[in-house]
């Protein structure tokens, strides 16, 4: 019960702030000012769920889901599915003839939706198949060439700058990539030389992992700055 | 120390709050001293020439607007000022929205006349499909900008026809559209030179690429934004935004501090107890 007293005070909070900084001047009556209002307030409700979860949080949280995806879909629909097939076919523009190639793909995308029924679904196999070998095709010279090969490379440069903090990297990097490597090769038992070397591998896995960590800790550090940002200067005109 | 251990957890949240909010509302500034990477990325479009063509990629979405806004708004601030004419594409659904808005404001900073020395071309599905149909034939890939006149009838796009046409390519991304799409379908394949901005998540994924040479330089995150404000001295809400960041990390070094202490001193005397 006093959480839902804590809950109605902050919305009547909120609408009072709002009047408030309406008849100030601060927030002009317009679509513009509505629209900081609302973001204000959902951005106020989404960060409720901190107190705890509650009704104010689940009502912004779905709006946002359904927004992003008719947003989603708008943008697929829009220039792509209607103003690149559809609109291919039913107004192709003077002097020009429908483009029916646009078919095979099109009808290829439509068997996928047959997954969805029991019947016909074997149908979808089609198109899968044909989008497997193809991404397949795409993407195993590629991935060989970007991720192996071009990686290999900077790995095993030789020494050459011993003494200087380059050469101090690349030792870093090669006793790195054994260790790591050795780590998991899962052949051997990890004892012995394998066991001291591989125990290097956990060490750059953990450091590697803190580092990562770290900037995931300084991302969602910095949406946080970005929406008080956005609290205290676009709608509190406090900065 | 149990009870320090079982602190409650909006405690922890009020404190990041005010250590964000403060620095915010007092203006503190803190000196930003660009990276390596920052300054390469900087360096790639200091070599470039007045009137090269710059292809941008927009792949993020409003979740992650608050790093990749500033990052944006540096960058092709930098582009803009240096004369630099700018083709954008977006390949994520989310993007069209927010690039628009950077792209308008941006141009009318500079005064710029569309189709001359910016186009945007908008969303196009197909992730890394749409790269290589990029490399094939620009004007298939996107036969119309986003407003629908058709990408032969705008000066800048007409003569455009591969991705080997531009000088530069750079690719704002929130998801993994820089490791997975632009570097073994786009830069490997066709031999542009390829910069990166992206969330400080994403950024430490991304540094082998730095030492293969595959990227030309990296923004990561609110720090990367920052450090570019500075380079191009002009300060933004990337550098405003970097005094709380220090701030909160600051706060946020001392609970696991105080949290490991706490923990090792109850596991002590536990310990001490239980014998």
């Amino acid at each position: 019960m006093r959480d839902t007293y804590v809950f109605l005070g902050l919305i009547l909070l909120f609408a009072a702030v709002n009047i408030g900084l309406v008849a100030s001047g601060i927030l002009v009556a317009d679509w513009t000012g509505l629209g900081i209002i609302v973001a204000a307030g959902m951005t106020l409700a989404l960060y409720s769920f901190l107190y705890k979860d509650n009704p104010i949080f689940k009502f912004a949280e779905h709006v946002f889901v359904g927004v992003a995806a008719a947003y989603v879909f708008g943008q697929n629909w829009y220039p792509t599915l209607y103003g690149e097939i559809i609109a291919e076919w039913t107004d192709p523009g003077e002097g020009e003839t429908p483009n029916w190639w646009l078919l095979a793909p099109t009808v290829l995308g439509l068997l996928m939706l047959t997954r969805f029924s029991l019947r016909f679904g074997w149908l979808s196999r089609y198109a899968f198949a044909f989008f497997v070998g193809l991404a397949a095709g795409w993407t195993i010279p590629r991935y060989i060439s970007s991720f192996i090969l071009a990686q290999i490379e900077p790995t095993l440069q030789p020494l050459t700058g011993s003494g200087s903090l380059e050469g101090l990297n690349l030792l870093i990097v090669l006793v790195g990539v054994i260790g790591v490597l050795v780590y998991f090769f899962f052949s051997v038992e990890h004892t012995g030389a394998a066991g001291h070397v591989s125990k290097v591998g956990i060490w750059f896995l953990m450091i590697s992992f803190g580092a990562s960590f770290g900037y995931t800790i300084m991302a969602r550090v910095s949406l946080l700055i970005g929406r008080v940002t956005f609290l205290l200067d676009d709608w509190l005109h406090l900065m | 120390m149990h009870k320090l251990l079982a602190i409650d957890r909006r405690i922890i949240f009020a404190l990041v709050f005010i250590s964000v909010a403060g620095p915010l509302l007092a203006g503190i500034s803190l000196p930003i001293t660009p990276t390596d990477e920052v300054k390469a990325a900087y360096d790639q479009f200091e070599k470039l020439d007045a009137g090269d063509i710059v292809l941008v990629s927009f792949s993020y979405g409003a979740s992650t607007q608050p790093e990749m806004l500033p990052m944006s708004r540096a960058i092709l601030h930098h582009a803009f000022r240096r004369d630099l004419k700018v083709v954008a594409i977006c390949l994520w659904p989310e993007a069209p929205g927010l690039a628009q808005q950077v792209l308008e404001e941006m141009a009318a900073e500079f005064d710029l006349e569309y189709g001359v020395d910016y186009a945007f071309m908008g969303y196009k599905p197909g992730n890394f499909s749409v790269i290589l149909n990029m490399g094939q034939d620009f004007h298939s890939a996107f036969p119309q900008d986003q407003w629908g006149a058709a990408t032969g009838d705008l000066d800048l796009t007409r003569s455009l026809r591969s991705l080997r046409d531009f000088a530069l390519v750079l690719d704002l991304a929130a998801g993994d559209s820089i490791e997975f799409w632009w570097i073994p379908y786009g830069q490997e394949k066709y031999g542009f030179t390829f910069v990166a901005g992206c969330t400080a998540v994403m950024a430490p994924d991304l540094y082998p690429f730095l030492d293969s040479g595959q990227l030309g330089g990296l923004l990561g995150g609110l720090a990367g934004a920052a450090e570019y404000e500075t380079l191009i001295d002009r300060r933004g809400s990337a550098s405003t935004g970097m005094s709380a960041q220090s701030m909160a990390h600051l706060v946020i070094t001392l609970f696991v501090i105080i949290g490991n202490i706490a923990y090792f001193a109850a596991r002590r005397t536990s310990s001490e107890q239980r014998s």
